[in-house]
């Protein structure tokens, strides 16, 4: 136990209570989260700024430039998604897709980012979509305000790893993210970058009693990277219809197996 | 595990223990008395309707010559569930074969999985309770020709007729519910148990396998006759399905020495599943008499039209001119019953399956059509060739399913399903891995 993180840790133990039962794990837990805290600063800030470019792009209609924006803006959302997603409603109303509303893409109430991925993609058009890039700015920056004075749950924290992955292995392997400007890699990437972010902080602390499971984990996020890596194209990535059939089942396996995985990383931490 | 009873005897012969009626209080052994099973030796068959009474303490043996699940009674729930493989050395796949057959043990011998941390998953998905019973569950692997045809060492291992399942003419096939590298077949008692299986799977090898489709079907369950005799079960276009499968105890099954086949797979058998949908409207609004027509068979009994209970056999000499049973009927093509055609039995395992509606508003169900044979071609290519262009495709349409084999089954406890194969390919390999 590190002196320097002892007062904090103290306060932690109290603000989770009940939670800290395995106290040495999660007093370890400190620098991690404190490390993560600064991870999801800057991505916030980076989300804000590309967030902005992107939508003055589709108000002043400028289709291309609001299409090259796209991808590259989602990507720091997509790494932090497991903190957005403990605010339900801005979550939904940033990033929710066609068929969470009962009449898909015509949906008046279909808002966020997947909104004018369609109307630029498939509307090749910013017709009516200034109101749309409007709300998803103001929304981005409510999220970024509540983040900015959130303490950050450590069992969130440490479960966003398998989190990512569950949100990829149940919804975006199969390409339906981004369906209209088939950019999932790049969400792909920001997924699996904001798993292993988590993963590498809280490594050292199960390093040594943990071994194989560290090196097991290790080892899928290198197939990851190494099969992504196939797909780099300038800044950013293919388009997944270029992603072969072998190495979208060797995303699925690994994406899997990191999300069995992960699953016990909280307990591995003694947290419940 | 001591709470479950010894298990049961393997299918023999098929015909000797199956269910006779005899109230199967959990655990007892079903061996009818000698003379009842003589009486009923001429009509049981692994079709015969489950009769409700077993029990979820009912277990198949694993270990045989021969895998379970295919002369194994077809209990009322069975279920195809379709992978990629990832494995690309025979080190990996090795590794595929033994975790699958110490889950496959496991989960149909019945276990008690450990209490763990709660901080922890469960290691169960606790659908069937602290206790996994085996509920007769009998697991089946099978291997599709794309596992060998993508890996150089496996491809001079084929089986000889092994393919790829293509195009008959009536056929629409779905890419998404046809083929995979590996099928397991899952059957048993209640549909629970098949899913509690497969999630079984899926969690202990997620690194090893990918779940491509699934198709669940079930079995209507029908008690037993005061006397004993136990009938076939209906499919959905309410006839008895399975009435004239052959004796499962029939070389017609099994892949011996004198099949023309690589010898590790000797002991095996080729499965064909088709999942038919049904258009159970228009069947629904057509004649009794066309129905009987086209099928060849009595709609209530199940009985030929020369005969009066569904195991009488059709006699097709005395009538050469398609008289009392037109030529085309569903069961005339399939079997025309003469000296030739012996060669083209085939054992189905069918399960009715109910999948939902279309988008046109008509129920998505139909036949999860499954048959076992020592030789493909000669069995379920030819006699669906036989039946391109019958009556009865005006309500079918084939939409999936695949070709596979099922290699002969582990031995032994420390033998694994899969076995004879990787030692195979190891002795073609210069350098194994
Ligand atoms: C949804 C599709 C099907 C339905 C509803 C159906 C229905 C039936 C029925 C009611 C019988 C008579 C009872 C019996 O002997 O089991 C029968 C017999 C038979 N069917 Fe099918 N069947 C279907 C598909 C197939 C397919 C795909 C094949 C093989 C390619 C096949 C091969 C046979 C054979 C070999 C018999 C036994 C004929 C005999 O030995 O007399 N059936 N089927």
């Amino acid at each position: 136990m590190k002196a320097k993180h002892l007062l904090a840790a103290a306060a932690l133990a109290v603000l989770f209570g009940g939670q800290a039962r395995a106290e040495d794990a999660t007093l370890d837990l400190v620098g991690p989260i404190a490390d993560y805290k600064i991870y999801v600063s800057e991505n916030l800030q980076k989300l804000v700024s590309d967030t902005q470019a992107f939508t003055d792009a589709v108000k002043a209609g400028d289709v291309e430039k609001a299409k090259s924006l796209f991808a590259p803006t989602r990507m720091s959302y997509e790494a932090i998604e497991p903190i957005a997603e403990l605010f339900g409603d801005l979550d939904a109303s940033i990033d929710s897709r066609a068929d969470d509303y009962e009449a898909a893409e015509k949906d008046p109430a279909f808002p966020g980012f997947h909104r004018l991925e369609y109307g630029l993609w498939e509307q090749n058009s910013t017709e009516g979509l200034a109101p749309i890039a409007d709300k998803l700015m103001a929304d981005v920056n409510e999220l970024n305000g509540l983040i900015t004075n959130l303490t950050l749950p450590p069992e969130k924290v440490v479960g966003g790893a398998a989190a990512l992955m569950e949100e990829v292995a149940a919804t975006k392997i199969s390409g339906e993210e981004d369906r209209y400007s088939h950019t999932d890699l790049w969400d792909f990437k920001a997924n699996f970058d904001g798993s292993q972010k988590i993963f590498e902080l809280v490594r050292p602390l199960i390093e040594q009693k943990e071994g194989d499971f560290v090196k097991k984990v290790a080892d899928n996020f290198a197939t990851v990277d190494t099969t992504l890596a196939k797909y780099k194209d300038g800044e950013g990535y293919q388009l997944y219809d270029k992603l072969s059939e072998e190495d979208r089942k060797v995303l699925a396996t690994a994406v899997n197996t990191l999300a069995e995985d992960l699953s016990t990383l909280r307990a591995k931490l003694g947290l419940s | 595990m001591s709470r479950h009873p010894a298990p049961k005897q393997p299918v023999d012969n098929t015909r000797r223990r199956l269910l006779l009626g005899a109230g199967a209080a959990a655990g007892s052994v079903l061996v009818p008395g000698a003379a009842q099973a003589e009486a009923a030796a001429a009509r049981h068959h692994v079709t015969d309707a489950p009769t409700g009474d077993a029990s979820f303490a009912d277990r198949w043996p694993f270990y045989g010559e021969h895998q379970q699940g295919v002369t194994t009674p077809r209990p009322a729930s069975g279920m195809i569930a379709s992978f990629d493989v990832l494995a690309q050395t025979p080190g990996d796949l090795e590794a595929l074969f033994r975790g699958l057959t110490e889950r496959l043990v496991f989960l149909t011998q019945g276990w008690t999985p450990p209490e763990l941390d709660p901080k922890l998953p469960p290691p169960d998905s606790g659908i069937l309770g602290p206790v996994v019973a085996p509920d007769n569950l009998t697991a089946t692997v099978s291997l599709g020709s794309s596992l060998f045809d993508d890996r150089d060492w496996l491809k001079p291992l084929k089986p000889k007729k092994l393919q790829r399942m293509t195009k008959f003419p009536n056929d629409a096939l779905d890419a998404g519910i046809c083929h995979g590298d590996l099928v397991l077949q899952f059957c048993a008692n209640r549909p629970d148990t098949t899913i509690h299986a497969l999630r079984d799977v899926l969690k202990s090898m997620p690194d090893k396998l990918l779940l491509r489709w699934k198709q669940e079907g079930t079995v209507p369950v029908i008690p037993p006759n005061p006397d004993g005799r136990v009938e076939s079960a209906r499919n959905l276009l309410g006839f008895r399905d399975g009435s004239a499968n052959p004796d499962s105890g029939d070389s017609i099954v099994w892949v011996g020495e004198a099949h023309d086949e690589p010898a590790w797979a000797v002991g095996g058998t080729y499965q064909a599943v088709r999942i038919v949908r049904n258009f159970v409207e228009r069947w629904d609004r057509t004649p009794l008499g066309e129905q009987e027509r086209i099928m060849g068979r009595r709609k209530p009994s199940g009985a030929p039209f020369n005969g009066h209970t569904e195991f009488d056999e059709p006699d097709y000499t005395k009538d050469p001119d398609g008289k009392v049973t037109a030529h085309d009927a569903h069961i005339r093509l399939a079997n025309p019953r003469t000296a030739e055609s012996r060669k083209n039995l085939i054992l189905r395992r069918p399960f009715n399956y109910s999948n939902g509606v279309t988008k046109s508003g008509q129920l998505e169900q139909g036949l999860l059509f499954i048959c076992y044979q020592a030789d493909l071609e000669a069995g379920f290519i030819t006699v669906q060739r036989r039946l391109n262009g019958e009556p009865l495709e005006e309500y079918l349409k084939p939409i999936g399913g695949g070709y596979f084999y099922v290699p002969p089954g582990a031995l032994s406890p420390g033998d694994y399903v899969g076995r004879t194969l990787i030692e195979a390919a190891r002795e073609g390999k210069a350098s194994p891995t």
